[in-house]
């Protein structure tokens, strides 16, 4: 059947070239702010969620080009992002909205939640927007979205050593129910 | 990206259907239906589109508890109702939190068993415009439909909202593009003004882009008020913005025919939280003196607003109502879903049409891995990998109808387009169902005391008989 197609593997960003202050920094103090945006949007409401797509859509640090040349970063290069409530690792890429140097943004989405301020100052809505945050370049991969849960929440594994969960077998990207999928379900009786 | 040649290989068209996505809530999609599945969307946006074509790898279509092991494991409608209605029942402080992806007729449900049970009743307003609503009982609530944007307004203010990435089609179909009845040539005939950090994507088609500092937000709308009252400013630049540009945006502002701001998270999430949304609904009152202005707040999901709407209606508060001493609560930082899982305090949650799991923050997700969690919800996504009870239920505008609420207050019924799979419930059936377990499992029936309408003729009756 053929379907209009909506998928999309990872956003569309430019190029960074910027060639001055290459690698000068090791760690890059900036402003993070999370919320949504249109690939991140229409991946996350399909309910491709256990997917890459979602993992390049929502687990992407976005920042200015002057910023990725002082850390020596390329797009789609993998960066630790450390704020007083967690860290994470994200991929980087040149952001659309540029310039914006000194701030960085994730998409919201389970890679951001790792590291938001839960603080409301008592009126419900949690601070998603301007933490102070840094910024690293590193070798350690970006989890997907099921991992990352279990690496984060720990809610059904014992271990409580992070470095047995890390090590533990991927969840992949397709739901984990039985190993049945849905074109198997269709006639199913219940 | 490539092109993509038009579907063409359909069975019928389902016309007018009401996009399930943004607060914009468009009514005029076609659905290309073939072997009961959408295959294509007409007039949606990429949001829209996308979520009417699901994914159907990760469509939830069986109820699923988790075993021993935390494997979910299928099972029938019964066992996954009995689970979580036992969950339920034995809960002392219960949330349910969600409701706005769903319709209004399962958000009476949900209150019935609220109340019923003595839950405290969320929904994605804590998390997105919270702050708005706590706004609206401070300073008030200068609305106007959709429809009079596109017919009058001349100058239309977006507030840190990035309309073009997360509400495509409401700068196409009402705020920006289209010919109004005032406004004959369209773009033309309004003046778009952005404010916003960013250079988003919405700042590169406005007319002015307004990139205050981060956190700034509230600084700058009191410079606006005092221009607006005459006033000099002392200093140079606020929030990042000289005074030259803020004096020519209040000239434009004033001038205007009919006015609209339009504001997102960019006030709600930033550190003045309320107080920024307080000052701009106080900016457009004061424009009123010399314009006629209104504003919106631009909810994200379809009916977020239909639950603020009916809870309103329903118990007198918007969001975040406590049931658990028997009659309703609301206090901001206390009854409110974030704050509470912060606390630590909910021993129960369930999760209608929402997704904690990918929204709420890390130190509010802690307390959901200890806990029971219900998900009723239709996708496979970070909130089943926390779930304890997952049924699935049925997606509203395309295969279950349903009303909701624009962001702007119009009621829009959602028609039904295709069946919904077998397997599957609607979300309406799921919570009443949950509802009558729980009134069972609690051992009380489910009808109210016998209705007596003056008990003291009752007795002189009752005494005369004897
Ligand atoms: S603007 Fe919003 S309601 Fe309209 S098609 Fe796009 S996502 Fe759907």
């Amino acid at each position: 059947m053929h379907y209009a197609n909506s998928y999309l593997e990872r956003p569309v960003v430019g190029d960074p070239h910027v060639d001055s202050d290459v690698g000068r920094l090791e760690v890059l103090n900036c402003m993070l702010n999370t919320g949504s945006d249109i690939y991140q949007g229409a991946c996350k409401k399909r309910g491709s969620t256990l997917k890459e797509e979602y993992k390049n859509a929502s687990g992407t640090c976005y920042m200015d080009p002057r910023d990725m040349a002082k850390l020596g970063v390329k797009n789609w290069d993998h960066v630790l992002v450390k704020t007083d409530y967690g860290e994470v690792v994200v991929s980087a890429a040149r952001s659309r909205d540029a310039p914006h140097e000194g701030t960085v943004f994730i998409c919201k989405g389970p890679w951001a939640n790792t590291i938001t301020s839960h603080e409301t100052y008592c009126c419900s809505d949690p601070t998603y927007k301007g933490i102070h945050a840094t910024v690293e370049k590193t070798d350690r991969e970006v989890l997907l979205m099921a991992d990352l849960m279990r690496w984060v929440y720990k809610k059904y594994v014992d271990e409580e050593d992070d470095d047995v969960v890390e090590n533990m077998e991927s969840l992949g990207e397709r739901p984990f129910y039985n190993g049945r999928k849905w074109e198997e379900l269709e006639n199913h009786e219940l | 990206m490539s092109y993509e040649p038009p579907v063409t290989d359909y069975d019928y068209i389902v016309e007018n259907c009401t996009c399930a996505f943004c607060g914009c809530n468009c009514d005029d999609l076609d659905f290309l239906v073939k072997d009961n599945h959408v295959v294509a969307v007409r007039h949606a946006c990429r949001l829209g589109a996308s979520k009417v074509m699901e994914d159907l790898d990760q469509r939830l279509m069986v109820p699923m508890v988790r075993n021993e092991e935390g494997v979910l494991t299928e099972t029938d409608w019964d066992t996954a109702l009995d689970t979580a209605a036992e969950y339920i029942a034995n809960s002392i402080r219960p949330v349910f939190y969600g409701w706005s992806e769903t319709s209004t007729e399962c958000m009476k449900e949900g209150l019935e068993l609220g109340e019923y049970i003595g839950a405290v009743l969320d929904n994605q307003a804590t998390i997105c415009h919270g702050p708005s609503l706590q706004a609206m009982q401070n300073a008030g609530y200068p609305i106007q439909t959709l429809g009079e944007v596109k017919n009058r307004a001349d100058v239309v203010v977006y507030s840190g909202s990035n309309a073009m990435n997360s509400h495509p089609r409401h700068l196409a179909r009402w705020a920006v593009y289209p010919r109004g009845y005032f406004r004959q040539r369209g773009r033309f005939d309004r003046t778009v003004v952005t404010m916003d950090p960013k250079f988003s994507d919405t700042a590169k088609c406005s007319d002015m882009w307004i990139g205050f500092e981060q956190n700034g937000d509230y600084g700058f709308y009191n410079a606006i008020r005092a221009v607006i009252k005459g006033k000099k400013l002392q200093s140079e630049s606020v929030s990042g913005i000289p005074a030259e540009d803020i004096y020519e945006l209040v000239d434009v502002m004033k001038n205007a025919e009919f006015g609209v701001l339009f504001f997102g998270l960019g006030l709600t999430h930033t550190l003045g939280k309320q107080r920024n949304i307080d000052i701009a609904i106080k900016m457009v009152q004061d424009l009123n003196a010399m314009s006629k202005w209104g504003l919106t707040p631009m909810r994200g999901h379809f009916n977020v607003n239909g639950f603020n709407i009916f809870m309103a209606f329903e118990t007198g508060w918007a969001f975040g109502v406590d049931f658990c001493r028997g009659w309703g609560r609301y206090m901001l930082g206390e009854t409110n879903t974030i704050d509470l899982l912060v606390r630590k305090e909910p021993d129960c949650f369930m999760v209608v049409a929402a997704d904690p799991g990918a929204h709420f923050p890390n130190g509010a997700n802690q307390h959901l891995a200890d806990i029971p969690v219900i998900q009723v919800d239709i996708h496979w996504g970070p909130s089943t990998e926390l779930a304890d009870v997952v049924l699935p239920g049925s997606f509203i505008s395309v295969e279950c109808a349903g009303t909701s609420y624009r962001m702007d207050g119009v009621p829009i019924y959602m028609k039904k387009a295709i069946d919904k799979p077998e397997t599957c419930r609607d979300d309406e059936w799921i919570i009443r169902e949950l509802k009558e377990r729980v009134m069972k499992l609690r051992e009380e029936t489910n009808v109210a005391e016998k209705y007596v309408p003056n008990p003291i003729m009752d007795l002189k009756r009752l005494e005369k008989e004897e």
